[in-house]
């Protein structure tokens, strides 16, 4: 590694350098330590549940409700032999895989798109001011978020987006009273959208100019030049925002606990424009409520195990991620 | 030793008499409770009080919350002296514990401002919350308005989802289409936005909602002191075995003295 960075070491080994070297190397090893635990620790907490339900865990097709499921669960008899452990848990996996895949989406296009404006279209004077507030909306607390979902934009889609016929259609089986995985997506894309542009807009400043420069050269305008060679030896960093956003929302439990309409209600695109408004509860925003719970044993073991869930989840992202920028690196030459 | 190390040194040094020397001056017993979130602010309000008193001077007190099961697996496991619980005993509830009963506390229905619903029986809440048989608000006795009722609730892990379960319900669960939230703030606030709603919450939580006579009676703090109403819980101090020493002097002078019953009478139903 440090002959590819350039750094020889210089002369004799220098002391401070050397300890350094040991301290820093110290607290890496303690992170990796502390990982490798509590990895180990939510898995051996979890394996009842998994055990207990084998494929049925994670099948669309168990049928069961999650819901009622819980609560047997949390009701479970002191004896531990006697203990329920039975969860069918698809509903809420389908929620997480729903929210967070719509929400990536939606804010990867607008993402980039914002980006390309803010490196290559926009004055100097907006620029100055669209930078610093892309980077302070990035930091903001997500239960800033979720207040704002319950008072405003809950609100809003009850009273003004939903018939009251719709609501007629479905009274007994979902409410459709605004909470919903509809909004629980739209205030997440709100949310993971900065951190992308943040990202991307520093990816497309570090392509060389010279890049950019020869394209429109031979005569192509400024947009297609940014379209086909920026965006392109940009897509490594393009995809790595992705990742990042996608698992901030894998694992965004409050503002979604809030606005998504805690039910674990498993939303049907075959409804039509009502599909956008039922509600639903991923997985992250369950373990927030029921959180309470943890005092029950088999209950705490269910909830590691969605908890477990998510930690898998978060390292294939992760792994996946590595494995498509690689790919595209080896295309693109890029300098990322 | 370089200068900075000493420096660092001495700061920590520091640090840790200041953190040593209160609690060595102190020198009082310390009782902790542990427990639900409807209950804490009674019982910051009863221990403030309790420390004012005689036989009260020589503790202290640390208070934190976590919800009744939390207070209750705190106590059995000794780390706590006291758990708070806003929940009857359960089923699955460690053994050898003693639930002490403190205080009442009454639970209203509750709908938006725009469906001003007057009364509702035990078997229309049943009808709404278990089967659904009813759901149309058409089919409520008494209801001004009609279109889908959207019933809303608590999760499964509270003392209120419990004590309405039990006192409502007639110890049935409630079905999985109600709505699960992790506060009575977020019942509240659901009731508030949504004209079809209809929620359960603790007697603090009501304002800016319709509150809903339950059989007959209004839900007030009056009633629920004269056992009218039926809609009541109890809070309890929860002990591992009888209480002792601080814990029970505490406890004694919660559930037999004037001062107390008058605090507790502010928001709550007190047992006299």
């Amino acid at each position: 590694m440090r002959r590819r960075f350039g750094l020889q070491k210089a002369g004799p080994r220098n002391r401070s350098d050397q300890r350094a070297e040991l301290l820093l190397g110290a607290l890496a090893c303690v992170v990796l330590a502390l990982i490798a635990g509590m990895i180990f620790f939510v898995f051996e907490k979890a394996w009842p549940s998994f055990t207990h339900n084998g494929v049925a865990w994670f099948s669309p097709w168990a049928g069961g409700n999650a819901d009622d499921e819980l609560v047997a669960i949390f009701q479970s008899p002191g004896d531990p032999a006697h203990y329920v452990y039975t969860m069918h848990a698809w509903p809420l996996i389908y929620a997480t895989v729903l929210i967070t895949a719509t929400a990536v989406v939606i804010s990867t296009v607008f993402a980039v798109l914002s980006a390309m404006f803010i490196v290559e279209f926009a004055p100097a004077g907006i620029r100055r001011v669209l930078e610093p507030v892309v980077r302070l909306l990035a930091a903001v607390p997500s239960v800033i978020y979720g207040l704002i979902g319950i008072l405003v934009v809950v609100k809003f889609f009850n009273d003004h987006l939903i018939a009251q016929s719709a609501k007629d259609s479905v009274a007994g089986v979902a409410a459709l009273n605004g909470f919903s995985w509809g909004v629980g997506a739209l205030i997440l894309t709100v949310m993971i959208t900065p951190i992308m542009i943040a990202i991307v807009v520093d990816a497309l400043r570090s392509v060389p100019i010279g890049w950019k420069e020869g394209s429109v050269s031979l005569g192509v305008n400024r947009w297609r030049a940014l379209w086909t060679v920026s965006v392109r030896a940009a897509r490594p960093a393009i995809v790595a925002a992705a990742v990042l956003a996608t698992a901030r929302a894998l694992g965004e439990a409050i503002m979604l606990s809030m606005v998504t309409g805690s039910v674990g209600f498993q939303p049907n695109p075959i409804d039509g424009f009502i599909f956008f408004i039922e509600p639903a509860r991923p997985l992250a925003a369950t373990i927030v409520d029921n959180a309470e719970g943890l005092s029950v044993t088999p209950f705490a073991q269910t909830l590691y195990a969605f908890a477990a869930v998510l930690l898998v989840s978060a390292a294939f992202l992760s792994f996946g991620g590595w494995y498509i920028r690689r790919r595209l690196r080896a295309y693109t030459l890029s300098p990322i | 030793m370089s200068r900075k190390g000493i420096r660092l040194l001495a700061v920590l040094a520091a640090v840790s008499l200041l953190a040593v020397v209160p609690a060595v001056a102190q020198a009082k017993k310390i009782i902790t409770i542990s427990g639900s979130t409807s209950v804490y602010p009674l019982e910051i309000k009863l221990a403030s009080k309790w420390i004012k008193t005689k036989k009260g001077k020589k503790y202290g007190f640390k208070i934190l919350q976590g919800g009744s099961n939390v207070g209750i697996s705190d106590v059995a496991k000794g780390r706590v002296s006291i758990g708070a619980s806003s929940r009857d005993p359960a089923n699955g509830d460690p053994g050898g514990l003693v639930f002490n009963r403190i205080a009442r506390d009454a639970i209203c229905i509750i709908t938006n401002p725009s469906n001003p619903l007057g009364n509702i029986t035990q078997d229309t809440i049943k009808k709404i919350f278990l089967g659904p048989t009813f759901t149309d608000w058409s089919q409520v006795p008494g209801a001004p308005i009609s279109g889908g009722i959207d019933p809303i609730g608590r999760a499964a892990t509270s003392g209120t989802h419990d004590a309405f379960r039990n006192i409502f319900l007639g110890g049935t669960n409630q079905g999985s289409f109600v709505a699960a939230k992790s506060s009575n703030g977020l019942v509240q606030q659901s009731v508030q936005t949504d004209n079809r709603g209809i929620g359960y919450v603790s007697l603090a939580f009501t304002s800016g909602v319709n509150v809903v006579n339950y059989n007959g009676v209004a839900c007030t703090l009056r009633n629920a002191a004269s056992f009218q109403y039926g809609g009541v819980r109890s809070f309890y101090f929860v002990t591992r075995g009888a209480p002792v020493g601080g814990v029970k002097k505490f406890i004694g002078w919660v559930t037999h003295s004037n001062k107390a019953n008058k605090i507790i009478g502010t928001d709550w139903v007190p047992l006299h």
